[in-house]
């Protein structure tokens, strides 16, 4: 069943008036400190973050989404922070939109619950979730971009927005994006391993990974499930990343460990720093977990854990906030005790295997 | 397949009789068929019995063992020839340091039940002070069967470097068995940052046996461990069994149906991107 009716057309530019970027600009405007507050200088190689835990409530209003995103930088900035991390599929809350969402996503939240097996004719009835992000898209692209460009021009931030699922060349795409103090986007990451859930959603998957130099160090935004590989952090290290952005939206059940498989490890591999920001809460009967946290290598975290901060609640609104030391974790890379590399061993297998 | 990592800890080491008795007890009660023994053995039993003369400190001991290895390590590897031969059971017998072409490389042999090596392996990634102790790189990592299990060795260092266990669940292996010896203290997230992180990401099953025990003055603790994917273990923690750093030995039971069920429902390596992995082959940035 695809969204191309008459209806569907006539609802998609509806959004895209209540979503347009001067009416969203307006109201954030109106509610934000003038005149724009100056980037906040790097002293002494320390960077001050904040990874985000940011629970899903649907907005039925382009408005409300963009109080609460101000909220979350608002409460960042208390704290003093120059760089601000969202979570992966941070356009979920906006699937409020669509009229009659939570009735749908009543009923879909008991289906799952009964039994979750679908007949035939129920699947033909459904449309993919992929459907639905592509029609938003249109939508939803500019909001995002408006809102976290006044957001970061305002109070002179890096804002890593998070990711969104969007339309791109006929595709769906989950991208993340990184905003700059003057309100310019500074670049963009296409989630590169995908779960299995998304590839049957349609979601096209990135094909390579990207750095961006900024004030506040090179700075790498991969999506959720590229910390599953070492592969992400290796390639990132090698192309100059000081601080990896991870937004992330764990589909499961939270456990200690089963959380420990991402971002910990790889920031251990490749000796740098990772934030990680979660989105938690329950859609449509899908339930995300997540603990956002800022770590960095044993060797230069207090407690030589590898974590610099944490959030404690797995499932509610949180705020991780930590300095990161430039300098310390390039000291670190330089002298590292453990740290070698065979390019003998690599070029021997690596060809043949990843073929 | 039950297995066993054993530590040192406990065992009579200043007389092979001793050692060998001591050796095939622990082995008996835990019903293993395959025992891994943790680096540094040969150098540790080594003094301990005065076939290598100690010095005042690890390092200069490393370079005396280094100077005398060989007539030690023939006796070491007939000894544990003999052990996995006595016992019926695959045997890694901890790491020795052996030299070829003037070049001296930390490395680990594994003995089949009929005492014959089965497999050997180079430590392939080094330390800063193994480099500035001449040690060498090896430059391949050797697959052999077990119990109709891929099975790669692992040493020391390579724990801490991905492309190690990598490389090995990409040709195959389902089970990793791991000498290594990290200095007593707090080493728990040294240790979930090596093996365990190894394990998680590539689905294989791993044996890890951490040495206990000081040499020349180094005192060597961390606990051994029998490691699998977190969501077929207790607690979904990753860990079969693990010990405390002072266990004689750590034992446990490798389900390999469930392990293959896991790959099934959560498929790791064929999600991988290779398209997005240009320049993977320089490694590390030094």
């Amino acid at each position: 069943m695809a969204l191309d009716g008459w209806k569907e057309k006539l609802y998609q530019r509806y959004l895209s008036w209540i979503c347009r970027p001067s009416r969203i600009e307006r109201h954030l405007r109106a509610a934000l400190p003038a005149p724009a507050q100056p980037a906040l200088e790097v002293k002494q190689g320390l960077v001050r973050a904040a990874a985000l835990q940011v629970e899903l409530k649907l907005s039925k209003s382009p408005l409300y989404y963009a109080d609460e995103m101000h909220r979350r930088v608002k409460e960042a900035v208390k704290e003093g922070v120059q760089l601000v991390v969202f979570p992966e599929y941070n356009n979920l809350p906006l699937l409020g939109l669509l009229p009659g969402f939570e009735k749908m996503e009543e009923a879909y939240r008991k289906k799952v619950k009964q039994s979750g097996v679908k007949d035939d004719n129920q699947k033909e009835e459904e449309i993919s979730l992929a459907e639905v992000f592509r029609y938003m898209s249109p939508a939803v692209q500019p909001l995002v971009h408006t809102v976290f460009s006044c957001l970061s021009a305002v109070y002179g931030l890096h804002i890593m927005a998070g990711s969104y699922t969007l339309a791109d060349n006929g595709n769906v795409i989950n991208r993340s994006f990184l905003y700059g103090p003057t309100g310019l986007r500074i670049g963009s990451q296409d989630k590169v391993h995908l779960l299995p859930v998304e590839t049957e959603w349609n979601i096209k998957r990135g094909r390579s990974f990207s750095v961006y130099d900024t004030p506040l160090g090179s700075l790498a935004l991969p999506v959720c499930m590229d910390a599953t590989y070492f592969e992400t952090f290796r390639i990132l290290e090698q192309k100059g990343a000081d601080i990896v952005l991870l937004p992330i939206a764990n589909l499961e059940e939270y456990n200690y460990w089963l959380a420990l498989r991402g971002i910990w490890p790889r920031v251990q591999e490749s000796q740098l720093y990772g934030i990680k920001s979660a989105l938690v809460g329950t859609i449509a009967g899908l339930k995300f977990t997540g603990r956002a946290g800022i770590f960095a290598p044993l060797e230069i975290t207090p407690n030589r854990d590898g974590i610099l901060a944490e959030v404690e609640p797995y499932d509610r609104e949180a705020i991780a906030i930590a300095d990161l030391d430039l300098e310390a974790l390039h000291k670190l890379r330089s002298a590292h005790p453990w740290r070698d590399s065979n390019p003998v061993l690599y070029r021997r297998y690596f060809p043949e295997l990843y073929s | 397949m039950r297995v066993s990592a054993i530590t040192m800890a406990g065992l009579r080491l200043n007389d092979l009789d001793y050692y060998r008795s001591d050796l095939a007890a622990l082995i008996k009660s835990s019903g293993a068929s395959l025992l891994v023994l943790p680096a540094y053995s040969a150098l540790m039993l080594g003094l301990e019995v005065g076939a290598l003369v100690p010095a005042h400190d690890f390092g200069s001991s490393l370079q005396q063992y280094i100077k005398n290895h060989s007539s030690w390590n023939n006796r070491f590897m007939d000894l544990h020839s003999t052990l996995a031969h006595d016992l019926n059971i695959h045997l890694v017998a901890g790491t020795l340091v052996e030299i070829e072409s003037g070049r001296h490389y930390h490395s680990a042999y594994c003995f089949n039940p009929a005492g014959e090596i089965c497999c050997s392996q180079r430590q392939t990634h080094l330390t800063r002070s193994e480099r500035e102790s001449g040690f060498s790189r090896g430059e391949g990592l050797n697959i052999f069967t077990l119990n109709g299990l891929k099975t790669g060795l692992v040493i020391g260092n390579d724990a801490r470097h991905p492309e190690v266990g990598r490389i090995f669940a990409l040709r195959g292996a389902g089970l990793i068995l791991y000498s290594g010896a990290s200095e007593a203290g707090f080493n728990c997230w040294p240790q979930a940052a090596g093996m365990w992180a190894q394990v998680q990401q590539n689905q294989f099953w791993s044996v890890e046996a951490q040495l206990s025990g000081a040499i020349s003055g180094k005192f060597f603790g961390a606990p051994s461990a029998v490691l699998g994917p977190c969501e077929i273990t207790p607690g979904k923690s990753g860990y079969l069994k693990r010990g405390y750093p002072q266990s004689a030995i750590v034992t446990a039971e490798l389900d390999e149906k469930s392990r293959l069920k896991i790959k099934e429902n959560y498929p790791l390596l064929k999600l991988l991107n290779p398209e997005a992995y240009s320049g993977i082959n320089e490694g590390p940035v030094l």
